[in-house]
C-alpha cells in the first residue's frame, strides 16, 4: 500500500551521495589509451601501401605517394574526410608500420564542413600534440623506426 | 496608513495599498526565483548532479538569466491561433495567482495582509479563475496537444478543488472562522497546530494541493512525455514566462496556505513570526520538490477516480468527525 | 454548424494526432499517427523509416570485416551483441575455431552490454511515465559500463570490438578486476531500483494489466526476447540453442506471467541479475592468458551457400542471414531485427486504449529506431 514511501526514502538517501557531474569545459575527461579519437599520422612511417584506404568501410581516406630517389615510396598527400569517417579503427588495425594511429582528440564540432577535411599536416600536428599530452604513451616503435630510417 | 483595510479610502490608504502591492510583488518574484533555483538544486542533488552553478556564485543568478532570456525572446503568436484570446490567457491565469497572496498572513503584524473575513474562501474562489486562463490559452493555441492538456487541466483542477475546499472546512470548523488571521491566532492560542487534530484533513490537503498545483505525480496537464508541453506548447517568451510564474506563485501561495492552516502560520517559539512562516513555507515547497524527484505520473482516468472515490469521501469523513468532536466534546 | 447531430446527441469529432517524428517519448525518430476520440485511441499507424540507412544493401559492397562497424549502428544500445551476431554467423559458415579467452571476453562484453541496454530501458521507461530520477541513476551506472568498454575497445557506443575469429583486443591489465568490482556494485543498485520503482503504487497502477497479449499472439507476430517471455513462454536462445560458451554457465531465464507492461519492465530487472551472474562466472572461468584471435585467412571468403544464425540480443532474437556466392563480400545480407518484429503488434495493442497508455505500451516494447529502420 505504501510502497511509494520506500521510494521517498530512497531518493532522500541519495542527497549526500557523491556527485557524478563532470564540469566538462573546465575538467576534461580522461580517455583511456585505446580511445578512438581523431587520427594522428606519422608521414615518415608511411609506405603508401594503400591498405587503410582499402579497408575503410566508408572510403573516407584518400592518399597519394611517389617514389623518391632511393626508390622508396613517399607519402605526398593523406586526407581523411571526417564528414564520413566513423572512427571504426580498421585503418590503424591494418597499417603495417603504425603510421596512422588514433589519438584522444575528440572535439570535432566546427562551423564549416570544409574544416572536417583533415590533411596530412593537420594529422601530423595532432600526432605532435598527442606526444606532448602523453609523453608516457609515445610509441617506442615510432622513435626506433625514425632512427632505423636515418 | 498601514491599517488601510479599516480606514476610509483616502490618499494615504491608497498609497499604502500600492506600496503593499509592490512590496509583495517584489517579495513574490524573489521567492519564485529562488524556489526555481532551489528546485533545480535539490532535485539535482537527489539525482547525483550539482544543479545550476554557472551564473553568479553557486548559480544563484541562474533564474534571473533564464527570465531575461525569456523576456527578450520574440513573442510568437501562431498564425492560426485566436489572437486576442491567446494574448489574454496568460494574464487571466496570472492575476488571480498574485491576488490570492493578499489573504495570506505572512507575519504576526499583518502589514501587507488584507484582513479579509472570508480569507480561506477568497483563496479557493480566486484560484479557480486561473483554470479559465489555462483553458483559454489551450483553446486559443489551436494545437491538439494544447487542447488535450487544457482539457485535462480543467478536469483535474475542478475535481481537486472540491477535496481541497472540504479539507479546509475541517480547519475552519476547528478555528470557528474563515479569516486566515483568526485561524492562525486560534492555533497560537491553543498551542496546538491543526496538523495533529486534523491529520486526515492534512493528508487530503497535501494530496489535493499537489494536484491543484499540477505538480508530480499530478503533472498531467503538462505531461511532457505524452503531450509535449500541455497547454503552453505554443507559448514562448514573455507569455510562457507568465504561465511559469503563475505556477510558482501558486506554489508559494499554497505553501503559505498550508503553513497557515495546519502549522500555525507565523506562530512559534523564539524566532520572529515571519521567519517561522518562511520555514514552514520552505518545508512545504521542499516537500513538493522531493516528491517531484521520486514519483512517476498518474494516469488521467485514475487521477479522476482517485479524487472522486478516495479523496472526497475522506474529506467528508474528516468534516463529520471534526463537527461531531466540536459539538459534543 | 450545429453542435447537435441528427440523433440528438452532442456532435463530436475524431482527432488525428501526430505523435512524432519529433516527440519526447518516441525514442528516436518514430512517428505514430493516432486517431483519437477524446482521449481514447481508435486507430494507430506506426510510420517508420526516418533512420533508414540501408545497412543491408551497403553490406553487399563490403568485406565481412568492414560490415562489423555498420552493425554497431543498428541497435546502438547493444553494439557488442550486434557485433557478435554477425561474427558468429560468418564463423559458423567458415567453421572457425575460436580461442577460449576470446570466447570469455566476448561473453563478458556481451552480458555487460545487455545490462547497459536494459538499464537504459528502465531509465527511459520511467522517464516516459513521468519519473525523472531513475533516468539519471541508470545513466550513472551505464556510464560505468561504458567506461569499461571505453578502456576495452576505445569507444563508448560503437564498439567495433569483435572480429571474425575472435576479438580485436585482449583485456587491458586490471580490466577484469574492474569488472569484478562492478558486479556487486551493480547488484546493490538493482536493489535500489527495486525499492524506488517496483513498489511504487502509481507506477504499478500505470503498468499492471496494460498492453496485455498472450503467447499465441506473440508467436504469431514473430516476437522474441522479453516481449515473448513476458507472456510466460520460456524461450531464450542462450538456453534453447546454446551458442558461444553459454552452456557452461549456470543462470536462469526469468519468465513473466501476465504478458503486461509490468512483466516486461520487471523481466528487464531480473535479466540484469542473471547477466551479472554470467559475468561473475565468466570472470572465474576465463583462462589467464592465451590468444584472442584465432587462425583466420587474411581475406575472408565465405563458401557459397546460405547461412543463418541467431543469438539472444538485448531485445530478442537477433539474426544475420547471409547469402554468399563464394566471394569476400556477401551476395545478400538480411538482418532479423527483433525491435522491428516486436513493433508489429503495436497498432493492435493501442486500439481502444487511453492516450496515456500509449506511452506506457510503446515504451515497454523497447524499440531502438536504429534497428527498426536499419
Amino acid at each position: 500500500m505504501f510502497g511509494f514511501l520506500k521510494g521517498l526514502g530512497v531518493t532522500l538517501r541519495q542527497l549526500p551521495k557523491k556527485k557524478v557531474t563532470l564540469q566538462y569545459p573546465d575538467v576534461r575527461p580522461e580517455w583511456p589509451e585505446r580511445f578512438r579519437g581523431v587520427h594522428r599520422f606519422i608521414p615518415e612511417l608511411c609506405i603508401v601501401c594503400n591498405q587503410c584506404a582499402r579497408i575503410c568501410p566508408t572510403s573516407c581516406i584518400s592518399l597519394s605517394g611517389t617514389r623518391d630517389a632511393n626508390k622508396k615510396m613517399r607519402i605526398d598527400t593523406y586526407d581523411i574526410n571526417f564528414d564520413i569517417c566513423i572512427l571504426c579503427d580498421l585503418c590503424t588495425e591494418v597499417c603495417p608500420t603504425e603510421a596512422v594511429l588514433m589519438s584522444d582528440t575528440f572535439e570535432l564540432a566546427t562551423y564549416s564542413r570544409d574544416n572536417l577535411y583533415l590533411d596530412m599536416h593537420w594529422l601530423y600536428n595532432n600526432e605532435l600534440a598527442y606526444e606532448q599530452r602523453h609523453p608516457d604513451r609515445v610509441p617506442q616503435t615510432a622513435g626506433e623506426a625514425k632512427e632505423g630510417e636515418a | 496608513m498601514w491599517h488601510w483595510e479599516a480606514n476610509p479610502l483616502n490618499g494615504p490608504a491608497v498609497l499604502g495599498m500600492v506600496i503593499g502591492g509592490v512590496v509583495i510583488l517584489i517579495l513574490t518574484l524573489l521567492v519564485v526565483m529562488y524556489s526555481i533555483y532551489w528546485q533545480r538544486k535539490l532535485i539535482g542533488w537527489i539525482q547525483w548532479r550539482i544543479g545550476p552553478n554557472r551564473v553568479g556564485p553557486f548559480g544563484l543568478l541562474q533564474t534571473a538569466a533564464d527570465v531575461i532570456k525569456l523576456l527578450i525572446k520574440e513573442d510568437v503568436v501562431p498564425e492560426k491561433a485566436d489572437r486576442a484570446m491567446f494574448l489574454l490567457a496568460p494574464i487571466i491565469a496570472f492575476v488571480p495567482a498574485f491576488t490570492v497572496l493578499a489573504a495570506i498572513p505572512f507575519s504576526a503584524h499583518h502589514v501587507f495582509t488584507a484582513n479579509i473575513s472570508i480569507g480561506a474562501l477568497f483563496y479557493v474562489a480566486l484560484s479557480a479563475i486561473t483554470i479559465h486562463g489555462v483553458m483559454l490559452g489551450a483553446w486559443a493555441s489551436n494545437n491538439k496537444y494544447s487542447l488535450i492538456g487544457g482539457m485535462r487541466s480543467a478536469a483535474q483542477l475542478i475535481s481537486y478543488e472540491i477535496p481541497l475546499g472540504l479539507s479546509i472546512v475541517g480547519v475552519v470548523l476547528m478555528a470557528g472562522s474563515i479569516n486566515l488571521n483568526d485561524i492562525v491566532e486560534a492555533q497560537a492560542k491553543s498551542g496546538l497546530w491543526y496538523v495533529i487534530p486534523q491529520i486526515l484533513g492534512f493528508i487530503v490537503f497535501m494530496i489535493a494541493s499537489t494536484a491543484e498545483l499540477s505538480r508530480t505525480p499530478f503533472d498531467l496537464p503538462e505531461a511532457e512525455s505524452e503531450l509535449v508541453a500541455g497547454y503552453h506548447t505554443e507559448y514562448s517568451g514573455f507569455r510562457f514566462a507568465f504561465f511559469m510564474l503563475t505556477e510558482y506563485v501558486y506554489l508559494f501561495a499554497m505553501a503559505g496556505l498550508f503553513a497557515t492552516l495546519y502549522l500555525g502560520g507565523w506562530s512559534g517559539p523564539l524566532l520572529p513570526g515571519w521567519l517561522w512562516f518562511a520555514i514552514k513555507a520552505f518545508l512545504y515547497i521542499s516537500f513538493q520538490f522531493w516528491l517531484q524527484a521520486t514519483m512517476p505520473r498518474m494516469r488521467v482516468d485514475q487521477l479522476m477516480s482517485f479524487s472522486w472515490k478516495v479523496l472526497l469521501p475522506l474529506a467528508l469523513v474528516n468534516i463529520v468527525i471534526t463537527a461531531v468532536v466540536k459539538a459534543f466534546v | 454548424m450545429s453542435l447537435i447531430d441528427e440523433k440528438d446527441q452532442v456532435r463530436t469529432e475524431e482527432m488525428l494526432l501526430n505523435v512524432g517524428p519529433q516527440h519526447p517519448s518516441t525514442h528516436g525518430v518514430f512517428r505514430l499517427v493516432v486517431k483519437i476520440s477524446g482521449e481514447t485511441i481508435i486507430d494507430a499507424e506506426p510510420v517508420i523509416g526516418y533512420l533508414h540507412r540501408g545497412t543491408e544493401k551497403l553490406a553487399e559492397d563490403l568485406q565481412y570485416t568492414q560490415i562489423i562497424p555498420y552493425t554497431d549502428r543498428l541497435d546502438y544500445l547493444a553494439a557488442m551483441l550486434n557485433n557478435y551476431a554477425l561474427c558468429h554467423t560468418v564463423e559458423e559458415a567458415l567453421g572457425l575455431e575460436i580461442p577460449e579467452r576470446a570466447e570469455y571476453l566476448r561473453v563478458i562484453a556481451m552480458e555487460l552490454n545487455r545490462i547497459a541496454s536494459h538499464l537504459l530501458f528502465i531509465g527511459t521507461y520511467l522517464l516516459d511515465l513521468g519519473a525523472m530520477s531513475p533516468f539519471l541513476y541508470v545513466f550513472a551506472e551505464r556510464e560505468r559500463i561504458i567506461q569499461l568498454f571505453n578502456e576495452l575497445c576505445g569507444a563508448r557506443l560503437t564498439y567495433n570490438y569483435m572480429r571474425i575469429g575472435g576479438v580485436k583486443w585482449d583485456a587491458p591489465p586490471g580490466w577484469l578486476d574492474k569488472v569484478r568490482a562492478f558486479v556487486p556494485h551493480m547488484r546493490e543498485q538493482l536493489k535500489m531500483y527495486d525499492d524506488l520503482i517496483t513498489g511504487n503504487e502509481i507506477f504499478l497502477n500505470r503498468v499492471r494489466g496494460i498492453g496485455v497479449y498472450d503467447t499465441e499472439t506473440a508467436l504469431a507476430y514473430g516476437m522474441s526476447g522479453i516481449n515473448l517471455r513476458s507472456t510466460g513462454f520460456d524461450w531464450d536462445l542462450r538456453r534453447k540453442k546454446p551458442y558461444s560458451i553459454y552452456d557452461r554457465f549456470d543462470f536462469e531465464i526469468p519468465v513473466g506471467k501476465n504478458g503486461d507492461c509490468f512483466d516486461r519492465y520487471y523481466l528487464h530487472l531480473l535479466e540484469m541479475r542473471e547477466s551479472l551472474k554470467i559475468v561473475e562466472q565468466a570472470l572465474d572461468q576465463i583462462p589467464e592468458s592465451g590468444p584472442v584471435l584465432g587462425k583466420v585467412p587474411k581475406l575472408i571468403r565465405v563458401p557459397a551457400g546460405e547461412y543463418y544464425s541467431g543469438i539472444e540480443g538485448a531485445r530478442g532474437e537477433l539474426g544475420f542471414y547471409i547469402v554468399s556466392d563464394g566471394k569476400d563480400k556477401p551476395y545478400r545480407m538480411k538482418i532479423r531485427k527483433p525491435s522491428f518484429l516486436n513493433l508489429q503488434l503495436l497498432p493492435k495493442l493501442l486500439r481502444g486504449q487511453n492516450m496515456a497508455n500509449l506511452i506506457a505500451i510503446l515504451g515497454a516494447v523497447d524499440i531502438v529506431l536504429g534497428e527498426v529502420d536499419a
